[in-house]
């Protein structure tokens, strides 16, 4: 019983450790805290942004393609409709074919690399002869194909196509890091214990690349969003008039905001949110990178 | 977050610099400075390929219409006559009173751009070549409407085509005059010698005429690829030169009006999107462009370039929110007639084709130009279809539908959504679909766009009956009959063959439409409109007008499609270093800029 509750008081202390690490590191770098805060933002604006908009979307046919004003702060679309309002509204389906994405990649690209650099022999050498052919195969050539015979109706199915095209790197990430983990000490000796297979990946092994992992799978949903927005932009998938990168099509093809000025905020919209989004991850995942890393935590 | 700051702030910038990129205004026009060059777009063609031959058949060619790219004669697309012409290869030309046949008569002056004169032989050797290729007088399906039977040179200059008047087409004489001509010295090697008695053969019956009508068609692929040594033109102007960036040609010495072509050069400049012809005409660096789509705002800076001169004009065509008839609710009347009270056409209009159309007067299945000259007082008593939301919520409640918590469902009380299709990167259809499915959601009824690749799929897959609703551009003017068989043809269930037409049930034979083969039209009676539509092929203009009134009235009863707005012709052009363009609503603005120069209409600014 006592050993239980030191137990129990040791893993509570070493929670509080852990936040209160991660407070110091925010506070470290004020710019992390604003990641956090931008990270935050677009989680909320994916979840709750278009319950706060009626659908359809307010419109005034005489403020077609109008420049920002107090009214609308990033001007209106080529339909009256204000462009802040049409961010908001398509970040649902951005944000969640990014998470699919990235949820894919990470867990196909772990799943793969953990089993082919654990188990070794003949299992990796297929296993990794599949990912390279998996690499050497063009994404955005494959999805300009793709795009002609599937509709991408969803964001789910969106999410699924890219995260099956993306897993390869991160498998042989996470392989290289589980052949050096395997040789470690720990390692050993949890085999030298006699313990199972799956307790050995599962607890000592996977919590190790836990933050490495992480860390991928934020890079993922930029990824992911830029090879979305780019589908969209290139004007390849069906018309979805507030998904960023067909308001990016819009605004230079239809509106011409590289023409006029007064398209310019319809462009600026969805650049903003990319550009946001990606800023967000990057300064989150180099507070995950100190908060993980216990050589950059010393320092 | 200085960084953040630096990072927006940048990339505020180097869009705001792109967006002023296209700000600056050239004077000097280029290198023709004085007047010498004309630079021109050809809007129908994104991307010159600099490896296409110089032949006007093959669909990259690199023969620009009315440039070095000569017909016989220039269709006027009047807006009721279909067979008025301004004279090409040929000076002149004498229709039968019958229209039985056309006797050509070559320009006494024409010659080749390397001397040699162009003769009869050279319209007849063209002629063949236009058999292979399936041209409209020069169709060798049996039974083809206006189809020619037998093409006899009469003398050096001149040539009769006399039609086959077993199927008789009031069109015949357009389908012979609007057709290319080719030099018979360069291209002879491409008809073989018996061709003439193949095609003779291919006008009769059995194995025989069969095997004859394959042959030629295979010969079209050949002609296609056909690529001439050297441009040989009998038009104002040959091809120099082309590159990716541009194609350049030089004026033709031996043109029989080569005294009045005032540019020595004329410049084809590439382009791949829309964007660039905005961001040319912008710098007053185009001479003359034909219609692309633009914004407002792009509109009104082209107008401000020096020398920005907007020349409108009758387009013949429309277009239409056409329904599957086969696919519920859209076979009842009452939904389609709910539907065009719903959508405000001005609303659509004003935000997708704001200089390119005007809203549709009502749906009659003619351009509001010509519709005034074919069915006169008749246009008036139409069902305009004026925006009207409770009368739209009486048809739909009519046809049965219900409205539930503000949503209009099928009888059933399953959801109702409108789903229109359109191709990707018909951007005014896009957009014109995207008011319409705000303005119908406004009003309780559900709508989508869905987009397809390209505009070929588009038309394969509606043809295959896979949309519910889509786009389909109508009223294709001046024939009356091509005017109405875009309503009433195939694609409704019509087919016209030999002059026998039959009815094909909805989903076979190209019909995807699905109407009723018969309508009861008040005031008028039964009408079989797919019959009364073929009558037109070979009507007179005053056998037609009836004709026409009763099918305006069977389409504005029975709303096949929904017009929605009739096309405008705008013709961009620049007066600061050519003047002599033609007048707003002249017949001129529906030929390419390159007849206004042969014609010697075009002078260099003095």
């Amino acid at each position: 019983m006592s050993v239980l509750l030191e137990s129990s008081s040791t893993s509570a202390a070493m929670r509080r450790n852990f936040w209160a690490g991660v407070w110091r590191v925010m506070r470290r770098k004020p710019s992390r805290l604003v990641g956090a805060v931008l990270m935050a933002g677009f989680v909320f604006m994916g979840a709750f942004g278009p319950l706060f908009y009626p659908n359809p979307l307010p419109r005034d046919v005489d403020q077609l393609t109008r420049p920002p004003s107090w009214e609308h702060w990033l001007g209106t679309d080529d339909q009256g409709r204000d462009v802040v309002a049409l961010v908001v509204t398509g970040s649902r389906y951005v944000l969640l074919a990014a998470l699919v994405t990235a949820v894919i990649t990470v867990v196909l690209g772990t799943g793969i690399g953990l089993f082919s650099g654990f188990k070794r022999g003949r299992w990796d050498t297929v296993l990794m002869r599949i990912t390279d052919m998996k690499l050497t195969i063009p994404g955005l050539p494959l999805l300009l194909v793709l795009s002609t015979v599937w509709k991408f109706s969803s964001a789910v199915q969106m999410g699924l196509v890219l995260g099956l095209l993306s897993w390869g790197g991160v498998a042989r990430a996470v392989r290289a890091q589980t052949l050096s983990l395997r040789e470690r000490g720990f390692i050993e000796a949890a085999r030298g214990l006699g313990l199972s297979t799956s307790h050995i990946v599962g607890r000592e092994l996977l919590p190790s690349m836990a933050p490495y992992i992480a860390m991928n799978m934020l890079i993922a949903i930029t990824g992911g969003v830029y090879s979305q927005v780019g589908l969209f932009f290139l004007g390849v998938l069906p018309y979805e008039s507030n998904n960023w990168g067909q308001m990016l099509n819009t605004a230079v093809f239809r509106s011409g905001a590289l023409t006029v000025p007064s398209a310019l905020g319809f462009l600026l919209g969805p650049l903003l949110a990319i550009l946001l989004l990606t800023l967000a991850i990057v300064l989150v995942v180099d507070a995950m990178d100190e908060i993980f890393n216990p050589r950059l935590r010393e320092e | 977050m200085k960084r953040l700051a630096a990072v927006v702030a940048l990339l505020g910038l180097a869009t705001a610099t792109a967006a002023c990129s296209g700000g600056t205004t050239n004077n000097s026009g280029g290198s023709g400075g004085g007047g010498g060059l004309f630079t021109t777009i050809d809007v129908a063609r994104p991307g010159l390929d600099a490896s296409a031959p110089a032949n006007p058949w093959n669909p990259k060619g690199n023969a620009f219409l009315g440039y070095n790219g000569m017909k016989l004669a220039w269709v006027k697309n009047h807006l009721t006559d279909p067979n008025q012409f301004y004279p090409g290869v040929a000076a002149n030309w004498d229709i039968a009173a019958d229209n039985s046949s056309i006797t050509i008569h070559v320009q006494p002056n024409a010659k080749w751009s390397d001397g040699k004169p162009v003769t009869a032989e050279d319209v007849r050797l063209s002629i063949g070549l236009a058999y292979t290729t399936g041209s409209t007088a020069f169709a060798i399906t049996p039974g083809a409407a206006g189809a020619a039977a037998e093409v006899q040179v009469v003398d050096d200059k001149t040539v009769k085509v006399t039609q086959d008047m077993t199927n008789p087409s009031a069109k015949f004489a357009r389908g012979v005059l609007d057709n290319w001509v080719v030099p018979a010295h360069v291209w002879g090697s491409v008809l073989p010698a018996d061709f003439w008695d193949k095609l003779k053969t291919s006008r009769g019956e059995g194995e025989a005429a069969d095997k004859a009508r394959e042959e030629i068609l295979a010969l079209g692929q050949k002609v296609l690829a056909f690529a001439p040594p050297k441009d040989v033109s009998a038009g104002p102007f040959t091809l120099e030169r082309v590159n990716p960036g541009e194609a350049l040609l030089v004026k033709n010495p031996n043109f029989y009006n080569a005294a009045n072509v005032a540019p020595a050069q004329v410049k084809f400049l590439n382009y791949s999107g829309n964007e660039q012809i905005w961001n040319y005409l912008s710098a007053g660096k185009l001479d003359h462009s034909g219609f692309i789509a633009a914004p407002p705002d792009v509109m009104n800076r082209i107008k401000q370039a020096p020398g920005s001169h907007i020349i409108t004009g009758f387009s013949p065509v429309a277009v239409g929110m056409a329904f599957n008839q086969s696919k519920k609710p859209y076979d009842n009347v009452h939904v389609r007639r709910g539907l065009a009270y719903l959508i405000d056409r001005a609303q659509v209009t004003k935000v997708a084709s704001p200089d390119g159309g005007t809203p549709a007067l009502t749906t009659s299945g003619i351009h509001q130009k010509p519709a005034q000259e074919w069915i006169g007082s008749e246009l008036s008593s139409l069902e305009p279809y004026n925006h009207d939301v409770a009368k739209a919520e009486a048809e739909f409640t009519e046809a049965g539908l219900k409205k539930q918590d503000g949503k209009w469902t099928l009888a059933d009380g399953s959801p109702w959504k409108v789903t229109m299709h359109a191709p990707a990167g018909f951007s005014d259809w896009i957009s014109a679909q995207e008011n319409i499915k705000s303005q119908l959601i406004d009003n309780g009824v559900d709508a989508e766009v869905v987009t397809v690749a390209d505009y070929p799929v588009y038309l394969e897959e509606i043809a295959a009956g896979k949309y519910d609703v889509g786009f389909w551009l109508m009223a294709l003017g001046p024939a009356p009959y091509d005017i109405y068989q875009r309503l009433y043809g195939t694609s409704n269930g019509w087919t016209n063959v030999a002059g026998k037409v039959s009815h094909n049930a909805p989903g076979k034979g190209g019909n995807w439409m699905g109407g009723a083969e018969e309508i009861d039209v008040e005031g008028v009676g039964k009408v079989n409109p797919g019959e009364l539509t073929a009558e037109l092929n070979a009507a007179s203009a005053e056998e037609a007008k009836p004709i026409m009134a009763k099918l305006a009235k069977a389409a504005n009863q029975d709303l096949p499609v929904i017009q929605l707005w009739d096309y405008v012709n705008t013709q961009f052009t620049n007066t600061s270093r050519f003047t002599g363009w033609p007048q707003n609503d002249s017949d001129l603005l529906r030929l390419p800029a390159g007849v206004w120069i042969q014609l010697g209409m075009i002078k260099a600014k003095q």
